[in-house]
């Protein structure tokens, strides 16, 4: 059954590969190729020169990657969709700082010279997330996954 | 067999640092901290405990061709005092470590290695490989596959309860800046047999949208299907409204079958979860003013399950003086609980949460103060509020190396007294213009 898995991924990615060299017949050009990502050094980013083209109205509006509050407390809904997006300005780790199978430091701990910053689970957490917990388990699960880590062990058995 | 297949493959993306040395764009960031903790455990002993901690991160890119590059963070642990957590004295984690190669054309990339898919309803870490591309009239499609990322051992069995490998990916399609729709999935291996959990497989599909048909309104969320419940999973959405550029209303709703939803979760062996629990918030968040000296968001959300409900409302006001230098904030919240979510023992959970800070950054040093109390409409093991201040002063020795330093004091139901400090040492080169940690 394993073999059945790992040929069945080998196929589906060997199929991505052929259709990535066939993709000269994309119409459309490389959008990434003019995202901050591949600037080369020195050379600034003006989001809003395409972001905000009404006109031209073929790119996402500027108003919908503002960081606004409301965009901070959904930011997984959009990450999920185009996390490319997110990488033009935030490397990996930044997501890593929350969301990792295996956390060592609260993140507020780690950047606790970074207030203004919106860390999970600031203060007493441990005694909060009994409540919490029974409130919102989907909201533990967004983050935690299924890393059963030895300090949630100490008591969930 | 299957561990050495398993971990072979990011361990490849290692032998690319000898080259990662001759990258045109190379970023570093290194974290080294060591802490100290006087923990006053209640009716226990006093414990000392001084973990060092080095977090590590590497992006070198330009190599080969100039489209491949090399991505890696982790962490390690060392214990200079009595053992911060476990039997083990030491820890260590490779968050990521992948080699990408970007092709020219199609928004095209293939991963090698450890990395994180974040596709549609997909969030898994993977030992592995995974592509993706675009093709013509607005689609794209991704996929990956690869050994799952397994933890610790569940107590008293010998897994972790997740099956050995894992598939998935997401096909989408996007029209202009108004309408993006996404098919994704993710099918695991059989979950091992359990001792004493219950277990069930990881394999969802689901589908998202994003949707802006103007400026002023934009629509986007997500819904998941549990293959083997046979049941949705979770419904996620949220509709924001932005009548002009400094003001955002938004309404939110999600849904969950909790079974569905956690079912691979062994921890807390979901699929024994009754199968009409269901968790239902819905709430609306008002927010003026983003990235400018004032930001304030109001917000309200209401929470229901089948053993009872919940509502929490309150704000936050962040300030920003000093061609924002000088950084503060303050928030209120009130979580209006039924007893059934109080903690065993306890007869309410109802609490307000008090929050603020302030911050100011220069070119030499940076300094931060922050303060957060909870209060309970009732007494917690027979304390009636917890409370954590902090204290951070740091010096920027050079543009890319800080040094600065911690000490919080606080009181909480578990800890009579909890002092702890901390002294750290960051180095941050960016040395390309992509943004770094911000």
């Amino acid at each position: 059954m394993r073999f059945f898995h790992i040929t069945a991924t080998a196929a589906v990615l060997a199929g991505l590969i052929f259709l990535v060299s066939c993709s000269g017949m994309k119409a459309s050009p490389d959008r990434f190729s003019s995202h901050a990502e591949y600037l080369s050094a020195g050379q600034q980013a003006v989001c809003s020169e395409c972001h905000q083209n009404e006109q031209k109205g073929t790119l996402k509006d500027m108003a919908s990657i503002n960081h606004s509050p409301v965009f901070v407390k959904s930011h997984g809904l959009y990450a999920s969709t185009d996390d490319r997006l997110c990488a033009s300005c935030h490397k990996s780790s930044f997501c890593n700082d929350c969301h990792a199978s295996r956390s060592e430091i609260k993140p507020s701990t780690l950047y606790g010279y970074r207030p203004d910053r919106d860390m999970p689970h600031r203060g007493d957490f441990m005694t909060l997330h009994k409540i919490e917990g029974k409130l919102d388990p989907a909201s533990c699960y967004t983050c935690h996954g299924r890393s059963n880590n030895e300090r949630c062990m100490a008591c969930h058995r | 067999m299957k561990m050495t297949v398993s971990r072979i493959i990011p361990f490849i993306s290692l032998l690319a640092l000898p080259g990662a040395a001759l990258a045109a764009d190379i970023s570093i960031d290194s974290t080294t901290m060591v802490r100290f903790s006087q923990l006053d455990v209640s009716g226990g002993d006093k414990q000392d405990i001084t973990p060092a901690t080095q977090f590590l991160g590497l992006d070198a890119k330009g190599l080969g061709n100039g489209n491949l590059s090399l991505h890696l963070h982790g962490w390690g642990r060392v214990d200079l005092g009595e053992t911060s957590y476990g039997d083990s004295k030491s820890a260590g984690d490779l968050s990521y470590g992948y080699l990408r190669y970007r092709y020219d054309k199609a928004e095209a990339d293939i991963r090698a290695g450890r990395f994180f898919v974040r596709e549609g309803i997909v969030n898994e870490q993977v030992d592995g490989i995974s592509a993706r591309t675009g093709l013509p009239f607005g689609f794209a499609i991704s996929a990956f596959g690869g050994a799952t990322i397994h933890t610790e051992d569940l107590y008293g069995e010998s897994s972790d309860g997740k099956g050995d490998y894992l598939a998935g990916g997401r096909l989408n399609y996007r029209y202009k800046g108004v309408l993006e729709l996404g098919v994704s999935g993710v099918y695991e291996d059989e979950a091992p047999t359990l001792v004493n959990h219950v277990n069930g497989s990881n394999r969802k599909v689901g589908g998202d949208i994003w949707l802006s048909p103007h400026r002023v309104i934009e629509l986007v969320g997500h819904t998941s299907y549990n293959t083997e419940t046979s049941e949705i999973a979770e419904h996620r959405y949220r509709l924001n409204l932005r009548p002009s550029t400094d003001l955002t209303i938004s309404g939110e709703f999600s849904e969950q079958r909790d079974q569905s939803l956690l079912y691979g979760w062994a921890m807390f062996s979901a699929p024994l979860i009754n199968p009409d629990d269901k968790s239902r918030i819905s709430g609306v968040t008002v927010a003026y003013g983003a990235a400018k000296p004032v930001t304030l968001s109001l917000d309200y959300k209401h929470y229901d399950r089948e053993t009872g409900s919940a509502d929490r409302y309150g704000g936050d006001l962040k300030l920003s003086f000093l061609d924002n230098s000088l950084r503060s904030g303050m928030g209120y919240h009130y979580l209006d609980a039924d007893s059934a979510f109080a903690i065993a023992g306890t007869a309410s959970a109802s609490y307000h949460t008090l929050r603020a800070y302030a911050m100011h950054d220069t070119k030499s040093y940076f300094a931060a103060v922050d303060a957060i109390g909870q209060f309970f409409d009732e007494k917690i093991h027979n304390e009636d509020s917890a409370y954590e201040a902090s204290l951070s002063l740091g010096f920027h020795l050079t543009p890319v190396l800080a040094l600065s330093g911690d000490i919080s004091y606080g009181k909480n139901p578990n800890y009579q007294d909890e002092t702890k400090g901390l002294v750290r040492l960051t180095y941050n080169s960016t040395l390309d213009t992509t943004g770094g940690k911000k």
